[in-house]
C-alpha cells in the first residue's frame, strides 16, 4: 500500500526573539548583520511553561481544524522531539490523551533532530505499507531554546521553537501524491559536535557541570547547555548532503534536475546557500522558510512543505527532502506532492 | 585563487585589494562565523574541506592557503 502526505499545519509559540533583541545583548553584531549572516530575522520562543509536547499538541489541534480531520481517524501517532516532557512516560501518550485519539491508536516518541521528519516519514510509510495503519499523524516539535544559554550567541541566533503536524495517509496506486524511496545515514563520530552533554544517563547534572565558561568567541555556556561546533557541522554538511542526494539518485534513477523542489533542513541561510550553489539548484526550486522561524530542528522541513502542500497538493510535483545534522544523522527521500 | 581572495575579502568585510597572503588575520574579524564561512568558500573554490580548528588558528591568509594546499596535495 502506497502512502502520501495529505495535510500539514504548524504552530508557533507567541514570544519572539528578534535580531534587535539579540543585537542589544551582543554588541559586536547589529540586527542587520545577524540577518545577513543567518537569513533569520526572528525566532519564536516557547514560554517557560510551554513544552515541545504543548507545541505539538497545538499543531495537531490546528491541523484537525484547518483540514477537517477527525482525531478518531488517526491510527498511529509519532512524536519526533529531542525535548520530551518526561524521560518517561512517552510524551506521545500524553499528547494522545489531550487530542482524544482512539485507545487502539499507537503512540511513540522518536528522538531525532534535524533528520527527524524524514525519519518519521519513513516510519509512517512503513506502518502503512505493512498494513499496520492507514492514517499516521507525525508531530514534530522542539524547544531547543530551553537548552540554550542566554549569552551563547552562536546558537541563540540560529534556533527557534515550533511544532508541526503532518498527516500521512494510505494512497491508491494511481495517486499523484505519494511518498517515494528513502536513503539514511549515520555517523556517531559527530555526536560531540551538537550536544547537550548532561542530564541523561551518560553524565548527570552537577555543580561542576553548571559552571559558566566563556569560549574563544566570547560565547558563554555551561556543561548543561546546548553546544554546537559550527565549523565541524559545516564540513559535515558540505560532504554529506551532496553524497546523500547522489545516493538517492542511484536508488531511484531520478536525478536532482528532475525534482521540482529541493527541500533542505533549514539550518541557516548561509549553509543553505552554500549547498544550493554546490548542487547547482536554481533559487526557484530551492524553497526557504526560516526568516521568521530560525532553525526549528525537525519542524523545518514540514514548515517548508506546509505552503507547498496547501497550494500544490495533488499536483504530483516532485520534492526531494533532505534532513541532516545532530547525531550525526541524515536522511533523504522523494515526495510527490 | 582570485575567487578565493575575493571571497575572503567579503568574509572579512574589507577591500579585496587588502587581501594579500601577508594579511594578519588576528587583526581582522576572523571569528567563528568567519571560519565557518571560509570552510564553505574553500569547498566552493577548491573542492576540499579543511579542519575548522586548524583554520581558526591561522594567523595569516598565507597560512590558510597552506592549509588548503596540504589538503589538495593529499
Amino acid at each position: 500500500m502506497n502512502s502520501k502526505i495529505s495535510a500539514i499545519s504548524s504552530f508557533l509559540p507567541e514570544n519572539r526573539l528578534s535580531n534587535e533583541d539579540l543585537a542589544a545583548l551582543f554588541d559586536d553584531w547589529s540586527a542587520e548583520k545577524i540577518f545577513k549572516k543567518t537569513g533569520i530575522r526572528e525566532r519564536a520562543i516557547a514560554s517557560a511553561d510551554q513544552t515541545a509536547g504543548d507545541l505539538a499538541a497545538s499543531a495537531a489541534e490546528k491541523l484537525f481544524s484547518e483540514h477537517s480531520i477527525a482525531p478518531e481517524s488517526i491510527d498511529f501517532l509519532i512524536f519526533c522531539t529531542q525535548s520530551p516532557d518526561y524521560f518517561l512516560p512517552t510524551t506521545a501518550c500524553v499528547i494522545h490523551r489531550r487530542l482524544g485519539l482512539r485507545s487502539n491508536a499507537g503512540a511513540i516518541d522518536v528522538n531525532q533532530g534535524c533528520s527527524g521528519f524524514v525519519y518519521s516519514l519513513s516510519l509512517a510509510k512503513g506502518l502503512i505499507a505493512s498494513g499496520s495503519a492507514s492514517r499516521v499523524l507525525i508531530l514534530t516539535a522542539d524547544t531547543y531554546s530551553k537548552y540554550i544559554h542566554p549569552r551563547d550567541k552562536s546558537v541563540r541566533t540560529l534556533f527557534g521553537d515550533a511544532g508541526a503536524a503532518v498527516v500521512v495517509d494510505a494512497a491508491a496506486a494511481e495517486s499523484a501524491s505519494r511518498i517515494g524511496s528513502f536513503v539514511f545515514g549515520t555517523d556517531g563520530a559527530g555526536a560531540c559536535n551538537l550536544i547537550v552533554p548532561t542530564g541523561g544517563a551518560r553524565q548527570g547534572r552537577s555543580a561542576a557541570s553548571a559552571v559558566e565558561m566563556e569560549d574563544q568567541s566570547g560565547n558563554i555556556r555551561t556543561g548543561d547547555n546546548l553546544y554546537m561546533n559550527g565549523s565541524e557541522i559545516m564540513s559535515f554538511t558540505l560532504g554529506t548532503v551532496p553524497a546523500a542526494i547522489r545516493q538517492l539518485e542511484g536508488v531511484t534513477g531520478t536525478s536532482l534536475d528532475a525534482c521540482d523542489y529541493v527541500v533542505m533542513h533549514q539550518a541557516n541561510a548561509f549553509m543553505l546557500e552554500a549547498l544550493r550553489k554546490k548542487l547547482a539548484v536554481p533559487p526557484e526550486r530551492f524553497p526557504l522558510r526560516l526568516e521568521q522561524f530560525g532553525n526549528t530542528v525537525s519542524s523545518t522541513i514540514p514548515l517548508v512543505l506546509e505552503p507547498l502542500v496547501r497550494e500544490q497538493g495533488g499536483s504530483g510535483k516532485l520534492a526531494v527532502l533532505v534532513g541532516f545534522g545532530v547525531g550525526y544523522s541524515w536522511a533523504a527521500c522523494h515526495v510527490w506532492l | 585563487m582570485d575567487k578565493f581572495l575575493e571571497g575572503m575579502a567579503e568574509i572579512l568585510e574589507i577591500s579585496p585589494l587588502d587581501v594579500t597572503p601577508e594579511l594578519d588575520l588576528t587583526q581582522q574579524a576572523w571569528d567563528s562565523l568567519a571560519v565557518v564561512s571560509a570552510i564553505a568558500l574553500i569547498d566552493e573554490c577548491f573542492g576540499v574541506t579543511v579542519d575548522g580548528a586548524a583554520l581558526a588558528k591561522c594567523e595569516s591568509v598565507k597560512q590558510v592557503q597552506d592549509l588548503v594546499s596540504a589538503k589538495i596535495g593529499k
